[in-house]
């Protein structure tokens, strides 16, 4: 085991989160005895549901919320007892575990029930986001929408892809939410929902520039735990406010220079790529911690409307809604392996990155596509070193500390290595 | 019948030397497509070969090196093998949007080995009515395009409309030869049927069809009719995007089972369906990729289920059970096997789930599975 001499200056706005995302969760568990619908949703699609007026979750920020609350394993469980396979994709054994313990009245903690929706709809940019709906739809017969977000590969492949999207939610999805809403679609309460989004995003990104600052104020765990108000919180008035509170915290922090990482700041930061390991923040931030390392910035987290001047729903709010996703913050396509080395290369060279974590997810290939070949580029064109952690969101059962241990261990002696030398050459 | 059979196992025996040789000869460039589903129409139309590319049976190395090996087989060895230069013959490669890892393949060649062509098309994989069918012809005209200008000729309709004929009466002829199965259990051996729909993917459809006849004529000739066959019938299914072993199809049969029909990948999948012609051909093409059977996991298809159609085919064939080859690591498979298997224990069907890996370790782990699921299905 390391000893750590560093020590961890939690913010104190970010317990704020907390009564928030609960309140999400409970809303959605109270919906149905209000006569209020429900959908589940993945992809970037919660907010056509919210327009329309329905109550809706969001696949991988209801697997974080259960992981966070460290209730995934017992639902895991419950999937495999009922059939699943194990190397599927967890975020997909979890919500198969639900529905079959909603249906079969297995017991699972209250906090983290998730009632059976009135429309599935998968907003289909990782495969599997429609294959968990067709395995519900196939056992419980509930009702699902699909829509396709291809990554683009090339420049030229923007414009082909935006209209198809479009064509999609106009002609195919918001259809649907009126038959299963007997309403018309609200697309002045989409607008509205976009523009408070566009100013939380704009305050989130005064909070992200603190990520520049040395020592940081904040790690990049922080902003994890801080990210439902750009995702499922998105258009709720006091999503702003929230950023707000972080922003000034940190302002107040860089002026009495109080570091993320005590005494004196961090010794390595890291560029996490990959998911976030929702049910194990603290074990891992614990075995960065002991080294003096930061994470500070990664892909994923990186994927909420960083860049939100592209927000205006004035004229059509559907369309500006894609391209803002597309052409105007490439978002599909850093997450795809051919935009990977743009994004790779714009953090690496704004936060002063020292090394690079691929968190590798063993069922999920969304952020894991070309990572290999990713990462040697990005050796090659920095001189940064990576590690590739192999494991899993929220299966603890694909989580090896001895594995997790010897690679970091391989990660900061290999950019000691590499300070040592560009000391000795200077 | 022994030397056509050896006529196709010519090809499948080593398809990288088959293919070059024949590339040699005729001068015709070669694509290679991954998966299945692309159009091989409009390749074959401007005389060049399509050529469906396969697992190889070599151990993975070079592959290794840039995915994780909880990525399925046949993305590891189609690197490994493009990496250690053994694809250097084809002159592209196009692939589509299918699952995640189909997305990775052509990344990792397109930033380690040179090729003049490589493409990646966008098939909807919903079915998404007028959406996606304007948005997959859209794709297709897009291909169309880049095969012309690879190729240097126009793709006309009349080209078109011939390539589909000598493919679709590939189709047929394949579909003959199962039935000839199906009435003749055992008249052939899993491995040769597999030779011989693995064989099609990788050679002109004109030879194909030719060998087709021959064998088709010979076993017309042979005085084998409709035996009484003991042994119980079981129907394959899966192995998404590339060929089981043959080493495994010989297992099942070793233990005194009999394969009657297939739903795999190189298998009826391949064929079950005709492209047919009303007007447009790229649009003919378009309602192809829609139409079913094959039930196929990696569409999101909500109107049908694959375990309806597997106890289905069950019934029609009298067979005593399914067996579930399942491609390690393939979500679309991974996904939808607990309702397949739920399916059909409520259809009374026995199923057996077995996984394809790249590498055959160990047959032992297998043999114990399959000799139980005899068992299961009141084999001897
Ligand atoms: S495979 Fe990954 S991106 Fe896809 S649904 Fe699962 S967790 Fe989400
Ligand atoms: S085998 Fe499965 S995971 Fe692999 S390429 Fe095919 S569909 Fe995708």
């Amino acid at each position: 085991m390391w000893k750590s001499e560093h020590k961890l200056n939690r913010l104190e706005s970010t317990r704020l989160i907390g009564p928030m995302v609960d309140n999400h969760w409970a809303q959605l568990r109270e919906a149905k005895s209000k006569g209020e619908k429900i959908a589940w949703a993945s992809g970037p699609s919660f907010m056509y549901p919210y327009a329309i007026g329905m109550k809706c979750h969001f696949m991988a920020g209801y697997a974080s919320y259960c992981a966070g609350r460290h209730a995934a394993d017992r639902i895991l469980e419950i999937a495999e007892a009922d059939g699943e396979l194990r190397d599927t994709c967890s975020y997909h054994r979890l919500h198969m575990g639900m529905s079959a313990a909603v249906r079969e009245g297995h017991e699972v903690r209250e906090d983290v029930i998730l009632p059976m929706p009135d429309l599935m709809i998968s907003g289909r940019f990782c495969t599997e986001q429609s294959h968990y709906n067709e395995s519900l739809y196939r056992r419980h017969g509930i009702r699902h929408v699909g829509i396709e977000h291809p990554s683009p590969r090339k420049e030229e492949d923007f414009p082909r892809i935006e209209a198809y999207l479009v064509r999609q939610i106009n002609e195919i999805l918001i259809p649907t939410l009126e038959d299963v809403c007997g309403k018309p679609f609200d697309y002045e309460k989409f607008s509205e929902i976009m523009w408070v989004l566009k100013k939380a995003c704009l305050v989130r990104n005064e909070c992200w520039e603190f990520f520049k600052k040395k020592p940081l104020p904040w790690t990049l765990w922080d902003y994890a735990v801080s990210l439902a108000p750009v995702i499922y919180l998105m258009g709720k008035p006091e999503t702003v406010p929230y950023y707000e509170k972080v922003r000034d915290e940190l302002a107040e922090r860089v002026e009495k220079n109080i570091p993320a990482i005590g005494p004196d700041g961090e010794k390595y930061r890291i560029m996490w790529d990959g998911w976030i390991p929702w049910a194990f923040l603290s074990r891992f931030l614990g075995k960065l911690l002991s080294r003096g390392a930061a994470p500070v910035c990664g892909r994923y987290p990186w994927e909420f409307f960083p860049n939100p001047e592209f927000i205006d729903p004035e004229i059509d709010p559907i369309r500006n809604f894609v391209q803002v996703w597309y052409s105007g913050m490439r978002l599909f396509y850093h997450d795809s392996p051919y935009g990977a080395e743009e994004i790779f290369s714009e953090m690496i060279e704004d936060y002063s990155i020292d090394g690079i974590i691929m968190f590798s997810s063993k069922t999920c290939r969304l952020w894991n596509r070309g990572q290999l070949d990713l990462l040697s580029i990005m050796e090659k064109k920095y001189g940064i070193p990576s590690i590739i952690i192999e494991g899993d969101m929220i299966d603890s059962t694909m989580i090896s500390d001895a594995q997790i241990d010897t690679r970091l261990e391989a990660l900061f002696e290999m950019i000691d290595g590499r300070r040592k030398r560009s000391n000795h050459s200077r | 019948m022994e030397e056509v059979l050896n006529r196709f196992l010519e090809i499948t025996a080593d398809p990288y030397n088959s293919i070059a040789q024949y590339k040699e000869k005729t001068g015709q460039k070669v694509i290679g497509c991954f998966p299945m589903w692309i159009p091989e129409e409009i390749i074959h139309a401007a005389k060049a070969l399509p050529v469906v590319m396969w697992r190889s049976n070599e151990p993975v190395t070079l592959g290794h090196v840039h995915l994780p090996p909880y990525n399925c087989a046949i993305s590891r060895s189609i690197v490994d093998d493009a990496l250690k230069g053994k694809l250097d013959f084809m002159d592209g490669m196009i692939f589509f949007r299918e699952c995640l890892i189909s997305e990775e393949v052509p990344f990792i060649l397109e930033k380690n080995i040179k090729l003049s062509y490589i493409d990646f098309l966008y098939f909807p994989p919903l079915y998404l009515d007028d959406v996606g069918r304007d948005f997959m012809l859209g794709e297709l005209e897009i291909f169309k395009k880049g095969i012309e200008k690879l190729t240097g000729k126009d793709i006309s309709d009349a080209a078109l409309l011939e390539s589909i004929e000598i493919y679709n009466e590939n189709r047929s002829l394949l579909r003959e030869l199962y039935e000839v199965r199906k009435k003749t259990p055992g008249i052939l051996k899993g491995r040769d049927i597999l030779n011989i729909v693995w064989s099609g993917m990788l050679m002109p459809k004109e030879e194909h069809n030719s060998l087709l006849r021959d064998l088709l004529e010979e076993i017309r000739n042979s005085k084998v009719t409709q035996q009484v066959d003991e042994r119980r019938k079981v129907i394959l299914t899966g192995c998404l995007c590339q060929t089981p072993q043959v080493e495994i199809l010989d297992l099942i049969e070793n233990l005194g089972m009999t394969i009657i029909d297939d739903d795999l990948f190189t298998g009826s999948r391949y064929f079950i369906s005709d492209l047919e012609v009303n007007g447009n051909p790229l649009k003919s093409m378009v309602d192809r990729y829609f139409k079913r059977p094959p039930i196929c996991p990696t569409k999101a298809d909500f109107e049908t289920h694959l375990g309806d159609y597997l106890a289905d085919m069950a019934k029609k064939v009298e067979a005593d059970g399914v067996i579930y080859f399942l491609t390690k690591m393939c979500p679309p498979q991974l996904t939808y096997y607990p309702d397949v298997k739920r399916r059909l224990a409520k259809r009374g069907v026995p199923e057996i789930l077995i996984e394809i890996e790249h590498e055959l370790i160990s047959l032992e782990g297998t043999r114990t599975r399959l000799e139980a699921f005899k068992e299961t299905i009141g084999g001897v």
